[in-house]
């Protein structure tokens, strides 16, 4: 795994390459707290936006051409909540996916112009128009779709520009929270550097990153950045499809996945799968503050911008961007010029169709489209599936992309002035605007915070990329309209098939499907060649070359193939690719059952939810202790409702109130400000103590950018960081007789993904003053050394063998007990397992933090009886990171806090009573001698 | 499998927080610099092999400690069973060159009775234009307390090989002289499984062509 730094911004952006070859990138995108940083930057984006929304709508007075775009207001913004719902309905819009069952797209209305606008100067007075899929030529006004759900806006582009981007906030707002939650956090740190590096990583496309970097704006970048597609998109030069499963009616976002079948993809896919769960916001209040700022956050950095606020359906128009950049990843390599100096040039060259479909599921309010945005390559197409999918609330969204063979359908999607056409909406859920119209409050939160900083911002960038053209191709544009409906019909077919393996295609089938492409879609210059030099050059991505190798003729000066020799290359060409199918066919299905697999989780979560939220919640007291709630709090809390059991679980014994955590948190920044002035650079406090000292100030700033590092959203700039250091910082003023102990940055931190601000100090302070954690953060060594002894009685109770072993290898438990109890076991297993350690342990207690730790011994018993002092102890210190939280908590299970018939609290209080004992013992002695 | 060694040192690695220790560490075990790293809660552990002299080899068992003032209670545990330390200091940051004093007395209060053989580093010098320890002063401090001194930088990996063989060496050569002694029930030093007659001399033809090379 490859992680693209960038050095000003904090690293957003990491490629992944697996094995297949398919690079997967995910951004993370931090969630902003409304930290200063994020405001920055959302001022940043900001002021794009408004530029694009103001120059829409001028132009739409205008009476300007206008590209058509359609926007899909599918959701707007509720407080907190989203939505939009799309029901996943697996199997019937899988022909698009090919691995997902279901094709939805929920767009919010965006207004992608905007983003593009940042290339282009044209743009800046089209700018607003809409959601761009389109590519933007010079030329070419802005294309924009803005497909407005009839129920809830039909918005004109034109005038709507605003309701729109309320709306792209709101979509906003959900792809943020999933990416907050899940990993594509990178959206909003996501810079053009970042981006272009990771492009190069994963595929070497140079061309277009090149073009990107040396584009000084920043802006510009970030549309690109924006969507992951866009950089993916470049790569492959292939149709992007931006499907988003908003699926819920309720709240949260709580997963976003993005899935990179084909190459480039952007990616939080699996990591993130499980992260998401953990990173969840659990509160239904979406609406919360903090979500809002996030959502704002990330609509700053300007990855929104791409995603949502253009709506998810609009990543393509970052794409497009890209797709001129880049062009054929072939082309790519750099040797064909065509690549960078198509950019923009041709205005011909801009295929990108669009369909946005509408479709209303049966017994959901949600109502899912799908919108196709191709920036029709030869090669394959980018699949982008954005799905939020949750019932009561976006569980979880998905993005991929993926290279298909959809190039024919990529092809008459062409003009994106096609697109309204294109739209059909079906039906649209009444219920969905009921929902709508409570989220105005929202709606205008995000309204403001994007709009009031805004700026106009020069569009640097558009000389750089003036626009942006298909290998030379003649674009679609002018190409008929198409339905959007025929559209992804005709997608379907190859959907399945053809899901990421463009390559798979022979170069007779590629010429094929060009030549099938149809008047519409075809680009008139169009030669068949081309596609198969730029193949070439990029041996990954191309077979085809291969196939010439071996297809071909000899070159004349050489003895002709005899006629067996050229059939038995066929045939061995033709098994090949037979091969490949099969492997693709495979994948397909795994991927199919692991989104079938998913969706049952989630509907079990949401399932659970419903129960913690009507059942549990409201009657916490009586309920808690019940043997049902209890069982079904093993099986780990739904993530919308965790932050809230957390809360009542652990209690708030020392009625701290939001007021009063002001009052600490100003306290603290007092000292943080006196410290600044006085401190750092004269030295001239040394005689305070070295404990204080380090407890308040530099150490909190130096451990918070060192905690979850992965995730990005506690760095400097990062949407947390700030928060992080505010509830730190506000303890230290709280509890100065406790003061900051390095650990503590990873339980605040999970507060905070969990909680609300004042909340999770509330909850961070009360844990702390749990016996045990109050124990090991004052580092009461004695007292800890009791703990460690009541862990061994257990220890040696259930796991005899180990237990031996480590104490012939002097393995004390204090060696790998401190980092666990200290971080509570949120640095040492991955996140979300380390979560659902924690639901647990806010229902059991301390015991239950010393049964996780018996259980881990038992899970990895048999390689670590193969294991001397140092590799044991190095293992327990560095956890494995597939560590699978069912297996983990089958072997807690298996580990019963019994020894004999006593319990950890009388074994532990024995323990401390022999002590007091031993101390009896001794005064009488002490006293007689 | 386990390489053969001679012995194997145990060291242990002090210094305030956030002066780099666990990244020189890793740089040294794993080849590789980390901008960011977890903090060290507890203790951490490492090792590798070092080949002091053709054909011996010492398996160094490091004991990454965290440097906040608070765990001291818990890592002064972990001196009595190390044979050699490297204390670190930022030279970046004074105040970190300042405690190098309470460190040694830290570690010799709780050693007792067995010592423990230090080597002073200071730690970042990659970052010249920050520099707020000079060498000279540094290298007076150490020779007051009879230790080496060392420059060194993780990120340019600037004599992180040299930091560890040297201290390494100095530790050979007292328990090749009998100043130090392998003890029954302390971890500092530990005999390897003495190589056969075969075994050894492959050893050590094999690694002098090695090193002929």
């Amino acid at each position: 795994m490859e992680k693209a730094y960038n050095g000003s911004s904090p690293p957003a952006f990491s490629v992944d390459v697996n094995e297949k070859g398919t690079s997967s990138t995910s951004l993370t995108q931090p969630l902003s707290d409304g930290t200063a940083d994020a405001a920055a930057r959302l001022s940043k984006h900001v002021s794009r936006h408004e530029t694009g929304c103001s120059d829409s709508r001028e132009s739409g007075e205008a009476g300007e051409d206008i590209g058509r775009s359609t926007v899909l207001v599918t959701d707007s913004p509720s407080g907190g909540t989203v939505s939009n719902c799309v029901i996943p309905e697996p199997g019937s819009d899988s022909a698009t996916n090919g691995f997902t069952g279901s094709t939805m797209v929920g767009s919010k209305a965006g207004n992608c112009s905007a983003i593009t606008a940042v290339n282009r100067e044209e743009m800046d007075r089209n700018a607003l128009q809409g959601i761009s899929l389109a590519e933007k030529n010079k030329d070419s006004s802005a294309e924009e779709l803005d497909a407005c759900h009839p129920p809830l806006n039909f918005v004109t582009a034109a005038e709507t520009v605003e309701s729109l981007t309320h709306s792209c906030n709101g979509q906003l707002e959900l792809s943020c929270t999933a990416a907050s939650r899940t990993g594509p956090q990178g959206l909003s740190n996501w810079d053009t550097d970042s981006v272009i590096q990771s492009t190069l990583s994963s595929d070497a496309v140079s061309r277009p990153q090149i073009n990107w970097s040396t584009t000084p704006d920043k802006e510009a970048k970030m549309a690109n950045g924006g969507l992951f597609i866009g950089p993916s998109s470049a790569k492959l030069h292939t149709e992007t499809v931006v499907t988003i499963i908003l699926d819920g009616a309720a709240t949260g976002l709580s997963n976003t996945k993005c899935e990179n079948p084909s190459s480039i993809a952007v990616s939080a896919r699996e990591g993130h799968d499980e992260s998401c769960n953990i990173r969840e916001e659990p509160d239904e209040a979406g609406a919360q503050p903090r979500t809002q700022a996030n959502v704002a956050g990330d609509l700053s950095d300007g990855a929104t911008s791409n995603l949502t606020s253009q709506g998810l359906p609009s990543s393509p128009a970052p794409t497009k961007d890209p797709c001129g950049v880049s062009v054929k990843p072939d082309t790519c390599q750099g040797e064909e010029p065509s690549a960078s100096g198509h950019l923009g040039d041709d205005p011909s060259s801009r295929p990108h169709p669009q369909a946005l479909r509408t479709r209303t599921v049966p017994n959901s309010l949600s109502y899912d489209s799908s919108t196709f945005l191709s920036p029709g390559d030869e090669d394959g197409e980018t699949f982008v599936e954005l799905g939020a999918q949750g019932h009561s609330d976006l569980r979880f969204m998905d993005v991929s992309l993926s290279s298909r063979n959809t190039f024919e359908s990529s092809r008459r999607q062409s003009a994106p002035g096609d697109i309204p056409e294109g739209l059909s909406v079906v039906s649209v859920d009444p219920s969905e605007l009921a929902l709508q119209s409570k989220r105005p409050g929202i709606a205008e939160y995000f309204g403001r915070s994007l709009f009031s900083k805004k700026q106009r911002e020069p569009k640097g960038p558009s000389q750089n990329v003036p626009g942006w053209k298909l290998f030379g191709k003649v674009p679609a544009r002018e190409s008929a309209p198409k339905d959007s409906r025929t559209i992804q019909q005709e997608s379907i077919p190859d959907g399945l098939t053809s899901v990421s393996t463009p390559n798979l295609l022979s170069a007779g089938e590629f010429e094929a499907r060009v030549g099938k492409a149809g008047p519409g879609g075809t680009p008139a210059g169009l030669s068949p060649t081309q596609p198969q030099q730029s193949r070439r050059k990029n041996l990954e991505f191309e077979p085809l070359s291969t196939t010439a190798l071996i297809l071909e003729d000899r070159p004349a000066n050489l003895p002709a193939k005899s006629v067996e020799e050229a059939q038995r290359h066929r045939q061995e060409y033709d098994e090949m690719v037979a091969e490949a199918k099969k492997r693709e066919l495979k994948e397909a299905q795994r991927k199919r059952k692991e989104m079938k697999e998913r969706f049952k989780q989630e509907e079990s979560i949401a399932n659970a939810m419903v129960v913690w939220n009507n059942d549990i919640l409201p009657n916490w007291e009586n309920t808690r202790n019940t043997r049902r709630v209890r069982e079904l709090w093993w099986q780990g809390l739904p993530p919308n409702v965790r932050g809230k059991v957390w809360s009542l679980a652990i209690g708030n014994e020392l009625n701290i109130t939001p007021e009063l955590y002001e009052i600490f948190l100003s306290r603290a920044k007092e000292r943080w400000r006196s410290f600044s002035e006085t401190g750092s650079e004269t030295e001239a406090d040394d005689g305070a103590s070295l404990a204080d000292r380090e407890s308040s100030l530099d150490l909190i700033k130096l451990d918070i950018s060192r905690t979850f590092p992965p995730l990005f959203i506690f760095q400097k700039g990062g949407p947390y960081h700030d928060l992080l250091h505010s509830v730190l910082g506000a303890y230290t003023c709280y509890r100065p007789d406790v003061g900051y102990v390095q650990g503590m940055s990873f339980i605040a931190a999970v507060l905070i993904l969990n909680l609300e601000e004042a909340d999770a100090f509330i909850a961070f302070a009360n844990l702390l003053n749990k016996p045990c954690q109050l124990a090991f953060f004052r580092v009461d060594h004695d007292l800890m050394l009791k703990y460690f002894a009541a862990f061994e009685v257990f220890f040696e109770e259930n796991l005899p063998r180990l237990f031996n072993h480590f104490q012939s290898s002097k393995l004390t438990p204090d060696l790998y007990l401190i980092d666990w109890i200290f971080t509570l076991y949120s640095k040492s297993l991955p996140l979300d397992v380390a979560c659902r350690v924690w639901d647990v342990f806010c229902r059991d207690g301390e015991e239950f933090l010393f049964r996780t730790g018996l259980g881990i011994l038992r899970l990895y018993e048999d390689v670590l009886l193969q294991m001397d002092f140092i590799h044991s102890a190095q293992f327990l210190t560095r956890l494995p990171e597939d560590i699978g939280s069912d297996r983990l908590f089958t072997c807690i299970a298996a580990a019963p806090m019994l020894n004999g018939n006593k319990k950890w609290s009388q074994v532990f209080n024995a323990l401390i009573k022999d002590n007091k004992d031993v101390d009896r013992n001794c005064n009488p002695a002490l006293k007689s001698s | 499998m386990e390489a053969i060694w001679l012995y194997q040192f145990r060291l242990i690695v002090i210094g305030d927080s956030t002066v780099g220790k666990s990244c020189l560490i890793r740089r040294f075990t794993e080849g590789r610099f980390a901008q960011v790293s977890d903090p060290t809660v507890g203790v951490d552990f490492f090792s590798r092999l070092v080949e002091i002299e053709p054909g011996k080899r010492i398996k160094l068992q490091i004991w990454d400690t965290a440097g906040q003032e608070r765990f001291r209670s818990i890592t002064r545990a972990y001196y009595r069973n190390s044979v050699g330390g490297l204390l670190l200091f930022d030279i970046t940051n004074r105040r970190s060159f300042q405690n190098v004093h309470d460190w040694l007395e830290e570690a010799r209060s709780h050693v007792q009775p067995h010592s423990i053989v230090f080597l002073l580093v200071g730690h970042k010098c990659d970052l010249e234009p920050q520099r707020q320890v000079t060498r000279q002063e540094a290298e007076k401090l150490a020779g007051a307390y009879g230790m080496r001194y060392v420059e060194t930088s993780a990120r340019d990996a600037i004599n992180v090989e040299h930091a560890f063989t040297e201290l390494t060496r100095d530790i050979f050569q007292l328990v090749r002289s009998g100043d130090i002694t392998i003890q029954e029930g302390w971890e500092g030093v530990k005999s390897g499984f003495v190589p056969n007659v075969v075994h050894s001399s492959e050893e050590v033809t094999k690694s002098d062509r090695r090193c002929l090379c």
